[in-house]
């Protein structure tokens, strides 16, 4: 068997990871420095990590653009993979046009736009304004990401498996469930996971659509770079770290000997 | 689908949530801001009248200023989506082609940054690229230079800022189509014979294109109205068509021009891959 | 929406005008018996002390909410949009002002702030432009536009620098002394334009295209030597000493000056020399207005609300702890000598006179603040 790979792609890889990490490994170390100024490593210490610990609006705020967040991947999902599908799939059918348009545009349109236009027509509604309405914005933008993930995937699908299946006498929900899903699976991970992110980092359409109460996690971050970001916010970044890095960690450990348990049955 | 003809193609069914939610969040919003584009400015709740007016559109297209900053965003968004297709290819391809085991790893590892708020990020470069921050300090100890150089608020430092927050969305969808590839067409390929460079050239690169092409749109698109990474890490960087939206909203108050300007940002941007069409390329596979 | 009758679309728009019928019965209806013990107020980010409003919610009972904008633009913007949903917000006064020409704002029951009689006549006097008889709003805050330096990195380059002077920032040959370590303006039209004009000898609230011409020259030929034009990082740079000639608002780069310093105190080393001038060639006073949307949900909160804040002690606690000036004369007798005797916050009466005041724009003027603004920043003519 010849070499997995060529050399110039592990190292720009590696170039890549790297780029990547500079910059949270200086977010890490300068959450044990003691000064709060980034410049001025002065000594060791966790004093940021207990006035973290103290913030109350930055708890909140954290737990408030995670639940935004988790919320939005999933109806982004959910809508963004069944319009995936049937623009995938289904060469013909009416409103197709249109529905290509609108999960497109989105994409090209500015953030501005949209959280403008989207606070008229809460306000039309009458529809008050909180996590509700922010879930609601991201969920519209996520939909054409995932549908373009999504679409991609399924371009470069093998439908032989789906139509064997179809073949063997599996119903078409069966199939879809049973064949179709896991095989889309990874770009609906993909999908889930560029909204979570998308959700989580965006200031804009929030500064439009949130209500009093409701400031997510870049507001207030955005709100305190004026006076100095203290690092406060580099000891929550921290922390996001080693707890994404634990949980994914062990996700990837259960899986992993799920598969190996599987194997080995057979 | 194998059953016979139905008064209700399937498609439509399943068309019917994203039509339901798009029209209403998406749809609608938008037909309101293109109201307001036609309305006149007056002082007053809501600050303009409704009507039938070209006189916004007219104003953006005989003004050069708003050309200036489209082609300034389009400049910066190009070369973001090629930085991050030349650092997101390598990444994805190997992650793709490796063994389950160092692959979960590196799915962690790609996966960790995201969950820390881009913000944070960006500011963690401003702190890295400012004259008393790491990379100069490490550069004057390696004795490479003498005096810190000016790092910050370049066009350099939009670029990293723009390829740092927008990497993943090339990575994951050209992830995503990667992992289906069947490696032993490179193999077959190598063992008759084509070299590395070849193979690369006409397998792997058509085969990933849907991939490519999904993490590019991600990418540009996108990358065309941002302006919150300029404002942090630029400075003599010229107008963005973002930052040029957001000034006719909220300063000069004018809804209709801003409204105008926003529908005639995202029809240029619409109408991109048509005129790339006309000149002969081929169309978007799948899209 | 679309010609043929079974499309998706046409069942959707059914659901869609469904479900809008639906959301409007269950939206937040006003009028629901007496008011929720919540105020929502609408601020700046650091605009107000912690301390201060735990000790509001402390005595009354009533919760507060706490929302922030960056910009007095977003927050007209959203109060234009209507039904903000907040009780108290706290804008600059030109955007006072138009607001209250858009009917924004409701008059206040001058019963329910008793307190309204510690406010001082004179600078009442000048707030009068953007309300007159003070009907609609309080003054929370003022702070000046002035020019904030790193006061060794100037003298260094510049031993004889003009420093109470706007030269610093508007004269191209002076600011090319200091474009190496770095000069900022802050990314407020509505403010840096009346200056220049102010700068020039002209009126700073003119309207005329031959002057707004002049200024913009006067902005035009001096951008090149201009590091970046934002109101968000300045402040940390010139603490950081990164940059050393920030254009900003007196209330943040003061701030800045004691944020330097403390986390110098605390490594032991020398803090950054920041210091703050008010431009001899005139500057505006910057009046940060409280105001109730005339939709607030929960206006007999906002007003004791409003009356919480004009107490003599509160607003000494904010001086003292934010270091911004006040018009609240009965407060003034609390506040620590070293802020209360400062030139830099509080000029003396005879400087006070001195400055002028921006008012609200028409949109004509807007729009040629706007477009010589965003012209400067593209760096081309408009």
């Amino acid at each position: 068997m010849s070499r997995r790979y060529a050399w110039p792609a592990l190292v720009l890889a590696c170039v890549g990871f790297a780029f990547l990490y500079v910059p949270l490994f200086t977010l890490v170390a300068y959450s044990f420095n003691e000064s709060q100024r980034v410049t001025m490593w002065t000594r060791f210490s966790t004093r940021w990590y207990a006035a973290l610990a103290g913030s109350q609006e930055l708890i909140d705020a954290t737990l408030m653009s995670v639940k935004i967040a988790t919320l939005s991947a999933t109806m982004a999902v959910i809508v963004g993979t069944a319009a995936a599908i049937a623009l995938a799939r289904y060469k013909r059918f009416r409103g197709r046009g249109l529905l290509m348009l609108a999960v497109t545009v989105p994409l090209a349109t500015p953030e501005v736009l949209i959280g403008f236009s989207l606070l008229l027509l809460f306000v039309g509604l009458g529809i008050e304004r909180g996590v509700l309405t922010v879930v609601i914005a991201h969920t519209t933008l996520g939909i054409a990401y995932v549908t373009v993930v999504v679409q991609a995937r399924l371009a470069s699908f093998d439908r032989s498996l789906e139509e064997a299946a179809a073949d063997l006498g599996g119903r078409p929900l069966a199939v879809f469930k049973l064949v179709t899903l896991p095989l889309l699976m990874p770009g609906l991970v993909a999908g889930w996971l560029l909204t979570f992110v998308l959700s989580l980092d965006d200031l804009v359409l929030a500064n439009f659509v949130n209500g009093p109460g409701t400031s997510t996690l870049p507001m207030v971050v955005f709100g305190r770079v004026r006076t100095g970001l203290s690092p406060e916010v580099n000891a929550l970044a921290a922390i996001f770290i080693a707890f994404v890095t634990v949980t994914l960690a062990v996700v990837l450990l259960l899986e992993r000997s799920n598969t190996a348990h599987a194997a080995a049955q057979d | 689908m194998s059953a016979g003809p139905r008064p209700v193609s399937p498609g439509s069914l399943i068309a019917l949530p994203p039509v339901f939610w798009l029209g209403i969040f998406f749809v609608v919003p938008f037909l309101f801001v293109l109201m307001i584009s036609l309305a006149t400015p007056q002082i007053g709740r809501p600050p303009y009248v409704l009507g039938f007016s070209l006189d916004s559109y007219a104003a953006i297209f005989g003004d050069a200023k708003y050309l200036d900053a489209l082609l300034n965003s389009l400049r910066l968004a190009s070369l973001t989506t090629l930085l991050t297709l030349i650092l997101g290819f390598p990444m994805a391809y190997v992650m793709a082609r490796a063994a389950p085991g160092p692959r979960a790893v590196m799915l962690l590892l790609v996966f960790i940054p995201f969950w820390t708020a881009s913000l944070l990020r960006i500011y963690a470069w401003m702190a890295l690229l400012q004259e008393g921050g790491i990379v100069n300090r490490v550069l004057i100890m390696l004795g490479v230079i003498d005096r810190p150089l000016t790092l910050l608020y370049t066009t350099g430092s939009i670029l990293v800022g723009m390829v740092y927050a927008y990497l993943p969305f090339m990575v994951l969808p050209l992830f995503a189509v990667l992992s289906r590839l069947d490696w032993r067409l490179l193999d077959a390929a190598s063992d008759l014979g084509a070299r590395p460079p070849v193979t690369f050239l006409r397998i792997t690169l058509p085969l990933a294109a849907p991939g490519i092409l999904a993490g590019s749109l991600l990418v540009f698109v996108p990358a065309l109205g941002e302006f919150v990474v300029p404002e942090l890490l630029g400075g003599q960087s010229g107008l963005m068509i973002g930052k040029l939206i957001w000034y006719e909203f909220f300063n000069s108050n004018d809804w209709p021009r801003a409204a105008a300007l926003s529908v005639s940002f995202v029809v240029v941007i619409l109408s991109l891959p048509l005129l790339g069409q006309l000149r002969g390329r081929r169309p978007e596979a799948g899209a | 929406m679309h010609r043929r009758q079974s499309s998706p679309w046409t069942k959707a728009l059914g659901a869609a005008l469904g479900l809008a019928a639906l959301l409007q019965g269950c939206s937040s209806g006003q009028g629901h018996g007496p008011e929720e013990k919540v105020v929502n107020i609408y601020n700046w980010p650091n605009g107000i002390d912690p301390d201060t409003i735990k000790l509001f919610e402390r005595e009354t009972g009533i919760k507060v909410r706490y929302g922030i904008f960056d910009s007095s633009e977003v927050l007209q913007a959203k109060m234009l949009a209507g039904n903000s949903g907040y009780d108290v917000v706290v804008p600059s006064g030109p955007f006072l002002q138009r607001m209250l020409q858009s009917g924004l704002f409701q008059p206040l029951k001058r019963e329910a702030i008793p307190n309204l009689r510690n406010l001082d006549p004179v600078l009442m006097r000048k707030v009068a432009v953007y309300d007159p008889g003070g009907r609609y709003s309080v003054p929370y805050v003022w702070t000046t536009i002035g020019v904030g330096y790193n006061i060794e990195k100037v003298k260094a380059r510049m031993p004889d620098a003009p420093l109470d002077s706007l030269d610093m920032v508007f004269k191209p040959e002076v600011a090319a002394r200091f474009q190496d370590c770095g000069i900022t303006w802050i990314d407020a039209p509505a403010e840096i334009l009346p200056l220049a004009l102010g700068y020039l000898g002209l009126d700073p609230n003119s309207d005329r295209p031959a002057d707004l011409d002049r200024a913009q020259h006067l902005v035009r030929a001096v951008r090149p030597y201009i590091r970046y034009i934002n109101s968000a990082k300045y402040m940390d740079d010139l603490a950081n000493g990164e940059t050393c000639v920030a254009l900003g608002w007196s209330g943040d780069i003061l701030l800045a000056k004691a944020k330097a310093e403390q986390s110098a105190r605390e490594a032991g080393i020398k803090p950054t020399p920041i210091t703050y001038s008010i431009p001899r060639e005139g500057t505006s006073a910057s009046f940060d207005m409280m105001a109730i949307p005339v939709d607030a949900p929960h206006p007999g909160n906002a007003h004791k609300f409003l009356d919480f804040i004009l107490r003599a002690q509160t607003q000494a606690r904010i001086a003292n702890v934010m270091t911004f000036a006040n018009a609240n004369a009965a407060s003034w007798p609390l506040i620590r000598p070293e802020i209360r005797d400062n030139p830099q916050i509080f000029p003396p009466p005879e400087r006070r006179n001195a400055l002028w005041v921006v008012k609200a724009a028409s949109p004509a003027l807007d729009r040629m603040r706007t477009d010589i603004w965003a012209s400067m920043i593209a760096g081309r003519a408009p």
